[in-house]
């Protein structure tokens, strides 16, 4: 029975429904301490020292300083960030010291009972003002990273085109909010470090001790708990975590817990990069476009993280999913004194797909178009080159996605039904349209869309230069008859899937039911590295190298079959009585004709791109300005939906965090410090908020894909929502918003200045 | 405090500080980490508990108003060889992803169904409100609550 | 403070509302802090935000939400009594309200969550005096007395007076609000719950107006508003209200309604919303109560 294409149930399903998961706050070990970290009230300052309070009794209370760290580091891409600031103080938040109890109301005392002594200094809080260089705070410019991409004269096509354009959109910052804050448990023994905790990426850990302790490999051991939720945001912190704890551990001699509270999780923790983007574009009167140039200015915050990635990914997305015969795009980050920006689901796409789209909104209205008609005639086709000038082979699905959504959603009907495009309409004769007869509310419809691409995997040579691997183990237990199979990869399961997936992957190319096939606990001491759990590569780059595996594991039993006879699992088992434990372990391989240069930044940015278009339908309350979202279609190109329950989910989930980004959530920051760092005030949308999706599966499958074509799909979903929204509000009521939020308060300022 | 609880369906009776949150005594001296902390605010719901049969924040509850009072938790919906059908229906339609609202949302889902075993989708979304899921944009939540009625209704004719 | 601080606090269980009283009478003459603990969900969270306090000075708690005569609903002879206990699920789930009442059973059903609903209390809306509390605002619309308890027996306050500054009340130290009461509207009474909150559920008002008028051949002859979120305390929007008594309701022109609100509210910017947001939502509402009066009344 073929397992991939089938919704089988989520195998660690029964685990999360009955409360027998264990998270890493679920998990303890005898003699174990709890963990807290001493932050920096102020944005920027020189630490003078800590003081402790004579007068508290500090018998088994444990406290870490700067001084106690071996390698003062963070592994990362660069090594700027210090695990404890030791002199400056580079961001609010930022760690000075750790203390370690055994009860929590010991801890709270002794937390409070020590005090850091800054001095402060004048902080840079605004892309403006790095720019600006107000004051320098990393190296000579603030200047964390910058790229350029360029195809054919933009400047001079953009200059001969009849129709120029230009625009500036600005998007704010996003916190995860993944549901269960970080945490990490720690200890140590003999055999060296040991952390489990609530993680994407168990090797980046890895790498991390390794640096700061001067640990080898074999010494140190990350183990991943069942995690609740990531979205990014567990990619790179919990390695400043591991590190925090491990230091606890080491000081104490016992084993440490730290578990962070929601509001030092929104205070400390990485977010999304704001960002702010300029496009100028030409076209002809028709809506045929012919060049843009891009400009792209991302806020990395205090330290470096992953911004450069997080960079590029933006600038390789910020030609939209459209032809573009003309390009040139400059993208830079600069830093801050603001909490470290990293890894959010998207990674850079959103911001500048926001951007592009809104731009696209912007020529629809010059030229008096329908929005989603102009999206389909310049719409990137088979046989396309993208501004890297990657040859578009296959699987661009994008066109098919946009009918699906068109049809699904009654575009045509619908934009025909509620009137001309906004442009037709000014802003205040909306607002002062009186209520219809009989009723006193004054409402407004509106459908928008938007239509995205997200290329699949990592950038550039990124999986050519990390060569993940995957194991799969066949051995018998006792006297079965017939074999069990272990997958063993670093690909982590937070919630979208993995384990479940994986295994139907590998049961269906080795012929043998699921439940035959368990899912190893990813723990570095067991697994080889397959790469982190980032880039919507696990199912696409890891299944596949997995599905590689799985075929050889089969192969081999096969020709043993063939050539001794016997059912498959006597041949298998035949296997396993001569040489034990069979593993197969596969490294990925780089298709041959994918070829990059980071210099240039020509050639294939992804391997493949994956395609989608959403299609939002809201109503705005004229009086109030809120919007509710009454219909939402997306339709996605996903390859191939391995476990199409499991896809949309992933699709909904993205889709429903955008909107909550659009319409919601925004992050109040003032004198580099958060304003809102609690649930009732960062606000996210809830059951009630969120509206019906209407969630269609293109599959225009990837020929290297595993399961016969699948693609990334996790991140995508994040791409088009906040666009489709904004375009759905222009038409409900000729506001016209290029920066996000969209909350009532902006509508509502923006409605009575006017477009 | 000396206090007495019903939970799922045990006595426990226990000495405990009585404005310990409720939250922490089910995670700590009951051992039942099947409820969640998210937020310690009343905002995320991932602890939601029943108190003699209604949906609470076990994050905003004291022990000493629990005494004597019956709770459920996560770990007490399914019988001793079956899933309920909530919890079936989580597993199948995709309502739990990462899981670490699924205890809360379970338990919301499940004194709805308890008062209004047919609801509709506004009941559905109404009575998990309380309950933030990040991973799942609800609609797999909503499914997954729309068929453990479904089949409850053909499980119990009439 | 950290919340697992709570467990070193005192807590006892007053059996009878007498017992109480005896309570705080005494520790206020000795100047000893005591806290009322009904759902616990304002209480609770405050605690977080707060500074920790004196271990060897820590206030004694009471248990209020159990005590019988704060519990119950009961209407009778077109008077409703509603118990500082009783929950918002409680009086969401009041059949006679819902049908009598619905400005407060609406009220109720957008309190937080269902989980809130489940704890939170009447009488702990109140006694917070927080500028957004929905029960506030609704029940000021209603011209509901609060009843208040002590050894020296009951007073009643009316709600329209009974917050004196931001989150300051009248209540008195040794007292407890044990009910709150309030001659319902007639049959056909126009109510409107409004409340346009950060999200659609689990939010905080920006705005909330709560409106109950009846109309005579064109005049007004009940008006009553609250409105959260739009000054320091809950408002009652008296210039508003006397509007609302005109003798010919379609007389009464948006200009005046907006001059009327604006004279009654003072809104701010905070961290859920601007003050001209609020200011051009809180004339909005009361035109739009306005305007479905004028229509309901066939005016
Ligand atoms: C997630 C969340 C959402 C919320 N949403 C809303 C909302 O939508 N609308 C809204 O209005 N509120 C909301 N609240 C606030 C809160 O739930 C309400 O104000 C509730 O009515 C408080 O009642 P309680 O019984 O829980 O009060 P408690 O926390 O028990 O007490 C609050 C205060 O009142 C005092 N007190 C309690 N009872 C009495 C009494 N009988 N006499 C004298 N003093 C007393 C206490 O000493 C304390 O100071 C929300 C809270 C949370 C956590
Ligand atoms: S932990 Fe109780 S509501 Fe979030
Ligand atoms: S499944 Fe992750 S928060 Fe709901």
């Amino acid at each position: 029975m073929a397992l991939v294409g089938r919704s089988v149930p989520r195998a660690d399903g029964p685990a999360k429904v009955t409360g027998t998961a264990r998270y890493v706050d679920d998990l303890t070990r005898p003699g174990v301490l709890l963990g807290a970290t001493l932050r920096s009230p102020v944005a920027r300052g020189r630490l003078r020292g800590i003081r402790r309070d004579p007068s508290f009794d500090w018998t088994g209370v444990t406290v870490v300083t700067a001084e106690d760290v071996p390698v003062n580091v963070v592994a990362l891409i660069e090594e700027d960030q210090p695990v404890l600031a030791s002199d400056d103080i580079r961001h609010a938040y930022e760690p000075i010291a750790l203390v370690a109890a055994e009860d929590p109301v010991r801890l709270a005392r002794a937390l409070r009972a020590l005090t850091p002594e800054i001095d402060p200094l004048p902080p840079i809080l605004t892309i403006a003002d790095a720019l600006g260089r107000k004051t320098q705070i990393h190296g000579p410019d603030n200047i964390f990273a910058t790229y350029r991409i360029s195809k054919g004269d933009a400047a001079k096509a953009i200059a001969e085109s009849a129709v120029r354009l230009t625009g500036t959109y600005r998007t704010h910052h996003q916190e995860q909010l993944y549901i269960e804050p970080q945490g990490m448990l720690a200890f140590w023994d003999a055999r060296g470090a040991h952390l489990v905790g609530s993680l994407q990426c168990p090797f980046y850990v890895h790498k991390g001790v390794m640096r700061t302790f001067s640990l080898d490999d074999a010494h140190v051991d990350v183990t991943q708990a069942v995690t609740g939720g990531g979205f990014g945001g567990k990619e790179e912190y919990p390695t400043l975590l591991a590190l925090h704890a491990l230091l606890l551990a080491k000081k104490s001699g016992r084993p440490v817990k730290m578990i962070y509270d929601r509001q030092e999780d929104i205070e400390a923790t990485t977010k999304r990069h704001p960002c702010e983007v300029t496009i100028s574009s030409g076209c002809d009167r028709e809506g045929n476009l012919s060049a843009v140039s891009v400009r792209i200015v991302m806020d990395g915050g205090a330290y470096v993280t992953l911004t450069p990635v997080v960079l590029s990914r933006g600038a390789l997305h910020a030609a939209g999913a459209y032809r573009w015969e003309h390009v040139a795009i400059e993208a830079i980050a600069v830093a801050t004194n603001t909490p470290p920006n990293g890894a959010f689901r998207g990674f850079g796409a959103p911001q500048t797909i926001w951007a592009i789209e809104r731009h696209m909104d912007r020529i629809a209205r010059e030229l008096s178009a329908d929005p989603l008609a102009l999206r389909e005639k310049n719409l990137l086709r088979v046989g396309d080159t993208t501004p890297t000038g990657q040859f578009l082979k296959e699987s661009v699905g994008v066109q098919r996605c946009v009918e699906e959504a068109r049809k699904a959603s009654g575009w045509d009907r619908k934009r025909a039904a509620l009137g001309p495009a906004a442009v037709a309409r000014p802003v205040s004769a909306i607002l002062r349209r009186p209520a219809p007869g009989g009723s006193a509310s004054r409402k407004a419809r509106g459908i928008g869309a938007s239509v995205f691409l997200h290329g699949a995997g990592f950038t550039g040579s990124g999986e050519r230069k990390l060569k993940g691997r995957v194991a799969i183990d066949m051995f018998r237990i006792l006297k079965e008859k017939k074999p069990r199979f272990t997958i063993r990869t670093a690909s982590t399961d937070i919630g979208q899937g993995t384990e479940t997936v994986f295994r139907q992957i590998a049961a269906e190319a080795l012929w043998v039911s699921m439940d035959r096939v368990d899912f190893a606990t990813p723990s570095t001491a067991t697994v080889p590295d397959s790469g982190p759990t980032v880039a919507s590569r696990t199912v696409m780059i890891v299944g596949s190298i997995l599905e590689s595996a799985a075929r050889d594991l089969f192969a081999r039993i096969e020709q043993n079959r063939q050539d001794h006879g016997g059912s498959f699992d006597d041949a298998a088992l035949r296997l396993i009585a001569r040489d034990g434990t069979i593993v197969s372990e596969k490294t990925y391989e780089t298709p041959a004709d994918l070829v990059w240069d980071d210099a240039t930044y020509r050639g294939d940015a992804y391997p493949v791109f994956g395609w989608g278009c959403d299609i939002a339908e809201v109503e705005v309350d004229l009086d109030t300005f809120e919007t509710t979202v009454i219909g939402f279609w997306v339709a996605q190109d996903v390859g191939k939906a391995i476990n199409p329950v499991l896809c949309k989910g992933q699709i909904e989930g993205g889709t429903l965090q955008a909107i909550g980004w659009a319409l919601n959530e925004k992050m109040v920051i003032q004198d580099g410090k958060i304003l809102n760092a609690r649930m009732t005030n960062y606000v996210v949308p809830t059951s009630l908020d969120a509206p019906r999706f209407t969630t269609i599966l293109v599959e225009d499958p990837y020929s290297k894909g595993p399961g016969g074509g699948a693609k990334g799909i996790g991140e995508a979903p994040m791409d088009g929502g906040a666009p489709a929204i904004a375009a759905a509000i222009e038409h409900a009521t000729g506001i016209v918003r290029d920066d996000l939020p969209l909350l009532p308060e902006d509508l509502f300022a923006a409605g009575r200045t006017g477009p | 405090m000396r206090m007495t609880f019903v939970v799922n369906g045990l006595s426990r009776t226990l000495d405990a500080p009585p404005l310990a949150r409720l939250l922490d005594i089910l995670r700590g001296p009951l051992g039942l980490t099947g409820t969640k902390e998210g937020c310690g605010e009343g905002e995320c719901g991932s602890c939601t508990v029943l108190l003699d049969g209604v949906p609470v924040n076990a994050c905003l509850v004291v022990a000493g108003q629990c005494d004597g009072r019956k709770i459920l938790t996560v770990e007490g919906l399914a019988s001793k060889d079956a899933l309920s059908d909530l919890q079936e229906a989580f597993v199948k339609e995709g309502g739990a992803q990462c899981g670490i609202c699924t205890p809360g949302v379970l338990m919301a889902a499940h004194a709805l169904l308890a008062a209004n075993p047919q609801p509709g989708e506004g009941e559905i979304r109404e009575s998990i409100a309380g309950n933030i899921c990040r991973c799942t944009g609800y609609q797999r939540i909503v499914e997954s609550i729309r068929n453990a009625a479904k089949e409850q209704a053909t499980r119990e004719p009439g | 403070m950290n919340p697992a601080e709570l467990a070193l606090y005192p807590f006892e269980r007053p059996g009878t509302l007498a017992e109480l009283c005896r309570t705080l009478s005494a520790r206020a003459g000795r100047r000893e802090k005591t806290v009322l603990l009904a759902g616990g969900t304002d209480w609770i969270v405050e605690r977080r935000l707060a500074p920790a306090e004196d271990p060897n000075d820590l206030p004694l708690v009471l248990d209020v939400s159990r005590l019988p005569e704060m519990r119950g609903i009961t209407v009778a002879k077109e008077v409703a009594t509603i118990g500082a206990a009783a929950t918002f699920l409680e009086i969401k789930s009041h059949a006679v309200l819902s049908r009598r009442v619905p400005v407060l059973t609406a009220m109720a059903r957008e309190v937080g969550a269902v989980q809130i609903q489940a704890r939170g209390t009447l009488g702990g809306n109140l006694a917070g005096a927080s500028p957004a509390a929905d029960g506030a605002a609704a029940l000021m619309a209603l011209d509901a007395d609060v009843v208040l308890a002590s050894i020296h027996g009951e007073r009643r306050v009316p709600l329209t007076q009974f917050f004196t500054a931001y989150r300051t009340t009248r209540r008195a130290e040794d007292e407890v609000i044990v009910r709150v009461e309030f001659t319902l509207p007639r049959t056909g009474a126009h109510q409107v719950w409004r409340k346009v909150g950060t999200r659609a559920a689990q939010a905080i008002s920006k705005v909330a107006l709560a409106g109950v008028a009846e109309v005579e051949r064109g005049r007004g002859v009940r008006s009553g508003f609250g409105m959260a979120s739009v000054a320091p305390m809950t408002v009652s929007l008296p210039s508003v209200r006397a509007l609302g008594l005109a003798p010919s309701l379609a007389s009464v022109s948006d200009e005046e309604l907006d001059a009327a609100t604006r004279r009654d509210i003072s809104p701010i910017d905070d961290l859920r919303s601007t003050a001209a947001y609020r200011a051009h939502v809180a004339s909005a509402l009361v035109k739009n109560f306005f305007r479905e009066l004028r229509i309901a009344a066939g005016s």
